[in-house]
């Protein structure tokens, strides 16, 4: 098992009322899953997303990620555990705007002190294997949606995280990108990445092996 | 990563060219302005610092107990010194001081020096070491002078100067000296100066006065055994002062002074010579006083800190902008201590560049820096390896608070809170406005300081003198002709000249002259059982015609009458300090039995520095005393042509003298070069000071406005006039320099308030300085914010909503 969600509730307080973020979720996720996440606007899709990516706490429960208790843990180790085994895809792709594609495949690495000869053949073999060797100096203002998001995604997948997070992934793309990504995590899939993926769509959400539905916070 | 660091933080001041431009230029403008200013403040208090003795030289000084209040002079009697270092231990050495002009002629050339006559211990007490001749006790024998090297280089141009006799011109006597020795010119931080070195036994007042402890009219310097300290050394010096001045001191008790808390009525006190460049006597006390050197490091901060603080607000209006960079750079992996370091490294770049750039504009405005603040100051005084380390370590220090503020706010915000790309909920940010209200305050401070800085002396400037400063030249007779013969020449010479008016002497410039030589003497005696003292001035005929003095009533001293030689003309103050109801009755009391009638009383003018009040004044016919200064009165039309014509009459009467006239407004005028100087620096400082606010301001209304683009759009949407967006915008902005009014104008109140104690003759504190500051301020603000506003009020409202 890869990560298991106990009991998580998260809550903010708004005029002396407590309004649920996540109401009780309970969710058990296996290597090699590819898992899509759907609802409405505001049940909590992207929250929970968040949560399982040590990016935002929680206010009750707990959440075991490989043998680690991440309830019981102190920032630090928190960042260092999901800087080792989680890479983050976005909607609106985060690349860095004053980095080229090469820099911006680079960067995890760099924070994560590999060496100079590692970090040049990491970052060759993820031009190479997303045929995009030709845009390595390129800037993202330079690049269309769909292959800033194809950055991205080399991007989140350098430092061979275990798991990664997308948080719909081709919100702005449009359909025939989206299709593209699409295929390509369900490849990645294959080789044994697990992923978690929020979207609204039940078409990308068909790619994946599993659909959890949220409603106003809880699983349904 | 430290590569990487580099380039984002090139690519990102790249990228925001306009900030950063503005930034540095901001930065660079300070960092000059304050090198400039460093380098004239080190070099204002090296001054006297090179002495190797330095530490135990000091100049005497006396403090009497008048009726009038305590009173601190310089002067000394001749026989002072040799006694005092006779009979209170603890003197090394010691040297009578008196600084004088002397014409010194070698064959065909004549020079005006400027001379001093000193004892042989001066060469021994003060570093300047001599470069030829006689090195030890050189001035031992009478006969021998010491030239500077320059000096030395105009009389003899390239022949060995130590041998050759040389001629002073002394008391009208020409006397012959040898050269012993050379010494090198003073270094610029020299507070004595001289060209020629003449034993102090040679001095003009000399045989007159070597056994009389009344007629003080040399300073004294002496150096100090080791181990000796000035406290002791004055302590000691009771008893001397007691014996030594035992009739001035029954005079002092008769007319009603009060002793000091010792029971002294006089007492000695040493000024270390480090000190001499800073001391003031003006109020009967000794006054050390480094005020301008801290005006000048203290407007050097403020210039330094206005541009600290835009750069802070800057940066953190900016760093909005790179939330989304932070954010990611936090799920990739960053940690706090890491963006820590690339934020406030991208400052400590800017600093770098600026540094540079700063300190290559103070090299090239040096020059200018010099001649307009009339600094002997060199960049060389920077070059130590002390200060380069501490200005290193400064640098590192503020990058470290002006770049780490908004490195530390950026790297603690969560990973959520900054991807999302806002900043706290709220818009309000105190420290930013405080900075403003700061950045503004001083802003008010400084204009205002201008203000009256100017106010002073435009209105030291267009004071009534009670003399007329127009049409009046004077010039010093410098030349080798007794100085009656030389004003009758002159009378006989221009007499056709239609424009000439009248043309007398005296023994005392008014203001201070191209020759830039002030002095004053004053007679004390005792009238009807009261101590009387008045500052002398020995005239030729036609000295009030000349001047265009009024009458309060009596006469002039007349042509016709022979006895007129014995008569005086007091001014208003004099008859007062007399407690005459008739003064043209009085008789002033003499060295011998005739006295000297009173003959007039003239309205009190302004014979001395315009600072102080106006003291009693006798003026005497004394054909005896030599003239020192000519005086020509012209007419109002063709003013540069009788200039020319007085220049070239003086010419022919001494052809080898240099003709230094010049107008008597100018002579005013210089007398305030100290104020002109401060008020150029001040000026200058507050136009810096206010330049830098607003770029300041612009930057900050440009990103604030950028900020809230969101919010303008959607009020104009619901229907908000252009008029009322801008005004929404602008008031902000205007509060705070409202504020920082309140705040600045009372300090700068106080301020001026005690600047202005100084000055007998001072401009009324109005409010208007202080208003006609603030509305400036004002106005420059909302003009500087306006453009960015109005142009922001104006936009598309589509647009800006757009970019949600």
């Amino acid at each position: 098992m890869l990560l298991q969600l106990k009991n998580i509730f998260k809550w903010v307080n708004s005029g002396g009322q407590r309004i649920f973020l996540l109401k009780d979720v309970n969710l058990e996720v296996s290597e090699g899953e590819f898992i899509s996440i759907m609802g409405p606007s505001g049940s909590g899709k992207s929250t929970l997303l968040n949560v399982i990516g040590m990016l935002d706490g929680f206010d009750e429960g707990e959440y075991h990620f490989l043998d680690e208790s991440v309830h019981s843990l102190k920032e630090k180790h928190r960042s260092n555990l999901y800087k080792e085994y989680i890479g983050f895809v976005f909607q609106s792709y985060h690349l860095l705007d004053d980095l080229t594609v090469k820099e911006n495949l680079e960067m995890p690495l760099l924070y994560k002190k590999y060496g100079s000869s590692e970090r040049k053949a990491k970052v060759a073999d993820m031009l190479d294997r997303f045929n995009i060797v030709g845009k390595k100096d390129l800037f993202p203002a330079q690049l269309s949606g769909g292959q800033q998001q194809l950055v991205g995604i080399a991007r989140a997948l350098i430092s061979n995280p275990k798991l990664i997070l997308a948080d719909e992934p081709t919100g702005n793309l449009n359909s025939k990108q989206g299709e593209e990504i699409m295929e390509l995590f369900k490849k990645l899939n294959d080789e044994g990445v697990t992923i978690i993926q929020v979207t609204h769509s039940e078409k990308n959400a068909a790619y994946g092996s599993r659909i959890i539905n949220l409603l106003d916070g809880r699983m349904v | 990563m430290f590569k990487n660091y580099l380039k984002v933080a090139l690519r990102n001041l790249w990228k925001n060219r306009l900030f950063s431009g503005i930034g540095i230029l901001g930065l660079s403008i300070a960092f000059g302005v304050a090198t400039l200013l460093t380098m004239d403040s080190l070099h204002e208090l090296s001054y006297d610092n090179f002495h190797t003795n330095g530490d135990r030289i000091y100049q005497v000084h006396i403090t009497w107990q008048t009726p009038k209040g305590t009173e601190v002079g310089t002067s000394q009697p001749t026989p002072f010194a040799e006694a005092l270092a006779f009979e209170v231990p603890g003197v090394e050495k010691i040297t009578r001081f008196l600084e004088e002009e002397a014409l010194t002629i070698y064959n065909e050339k004549e020079l005006g020096l400027d001379a001093i006559y000193v004892d042989p211990d001066f060469f021994e007490m003060f570093s300047f070491p001599i470069l030829q001749g006689t090195k030890k006790n050189t001035l031992v024998d009478v006969s021998s002078v010491v030239l500077t090297k320059s000096s030395a280089t105009k009389l003899f141009g390239s022949e060995s100067p130590v041998g050759k006799t040389v001629t002073v011109l002394i008391n009208g006597k020409n006397e012959p000296f040898v050269v012993r020795a050379v010494a090198p010119d003073q270094p610029e931080n020299s507070s004595i100066e001289f060209d020629i070195a003449l034993p102090f036994e040679k001095n003009p007042e000399y045989e007159e006065t070597k056994e009389h402890w009344y007629a003080q009219y040399h300073e004294v310097y002496l150096q100090l055994e080791e181990q000796v300290y000035a406290k002791t050394f004055e302590e000691n010096s009771r008893s001397f002062t007691n014996l030594h001045y035992e009739g001035a001191v029954e005079n002092l008790k008769r007319d009603g002074a009060l002793p000091n808390q010792n029971g002294d009525f006089l007492q000695l006190g040493l000024l270390p010579i480090t000190n001499k460049r800073f001391v003031r006597y003006n109020k009967g006390y000794v006054e050390i006083s480094r005020a301008k050197v801290y005006v000048v490091l203290g407007v050097a901060l403020l210039i330094l800190f206005i541009a600290c603080v835009n750069f802070v607000n800057m940066s953190i209006a900016k760093s909005a902008q790179r939330l989304r960079e932070i954010g990611m750079r936090k799920t990739l992996g960053a940690e706090k201590r890491q963006l820590f370091f690339q934020f406030w490294g991208e400052s400590l770049i800017v600093f770098i560049i600026s540094l540079g750039i700063g300190v290559l504009l103070s090299l090239f405005l040096e020059d200018n820096f010099q001649t307009l603040f009339k600094t002997g100051a060199t960049f060389d005084i920077l070059l130590t390896p002390i200060l380069i380390f501490t200005t290193l370590l400064l640098v590192l220090l503020i990058s470290l608070i002006v770049g780490g503020y908004p490195a530390l706010l950026l790297s603690r915000l969560t990973t959520i809170q900054s991807l999302k790309g806002k900043l706290g909920s709220s818009g309000k940010n105190h420290l930013r406005d405080g900075l403003i209200i700061l950045q503004f305050g001083i802003a008010i401070l400084l204009i205002s300081g201008t203000f009256i800085l100017n106010g002073q002396i435009e209105y030291m400037r267009n004071k009534d003198l009670g003399y007329d400063k127009e049409q009046v030249v004077s010039f010093p007779l410098n030349g080798k002709k007794n100085s009656y013969d030389t004003v009758k020449l002159l009378r006989e010479e221009l007499k056709d000249n239609q424009d000439i008016l009248a043309i007398t002497a005296a023994d005392n410039n008014l203001g201070r002259g191209k020759d830039g030589s002030l002095s004053s003497s004053v007679w004390g005696f005792d009238y009807k059982g009261k101590s009387v003292r008045t500052n002398t001035l020995v005239v030729d005929y036609d000295y009030v015609k000349t001047l265009g003095l009024d009458f309060k009533e009596g006469r002039s001293f007349d042509f016709e009458r022979e006895n007129d030689a014995y008569t005086v003309i007091i001014n208003e103050s004099m008859a007062k300090e007399l407690e005459e109801h008739e003064p043209l009755t009085v008789q002033l009391p003499a060295g011998d039995s005739l006295g000297y009638a009173v003959i007039g009383v003239v309205k009190d003018y302004i014979f001395q520095d315009i600072s102080k009040a106006i003291e009693p004044l006798t003026i005497f016919l004394n054909r005896e005393s030599g003239l020192t200064y000519a005086y020509v009165r012209v007419a109002p039309s063709n003013m540069a042509d009788s200039f020319l014509a007085i220049q070239n009459a003086y010419k022919k009467i001494e052809p080898n003298a240099e003709f230094l006239g010049s107008f008597l407004d100018e002579n005013v005028d210089r007398t305030f070069r100290r104020e002109k100087t401060m008020a150029a620096l001040v000026t200058s400082g507050s136009i810096i000071a206010i330049l830098l606010s607003c770029v300041g301001l612009f930057a900050m209304s440009m990103l604030i406005t950028n900020q809230r683009i969101k919010e303008i759009g959607i009020r104009k949407v619901i229907g908000a006039s252009v008029a009322s967006v801008t005004y929404l915008l602008t008031k902000d902005f205007l509060k705070l320099v409202l504020v920082a009014f309140v705040i600045a104008t009372p300090i700068s109140w106080w301020l001026a308030n005690e600047w202005l104690k100084e000055y007998a003759n001072r401009v009324d504190l109005s409010w208007h300085f202080f208003a006609v500051s603030g509305v400036l301020a004002l106005l420059i603000a909302v003009l500087t914010i306006s453009t960015k506003t109005i142009k922001s009020a104006l936009a598309n409202p589509v647009k800006s909503l757009r970019t949600e």
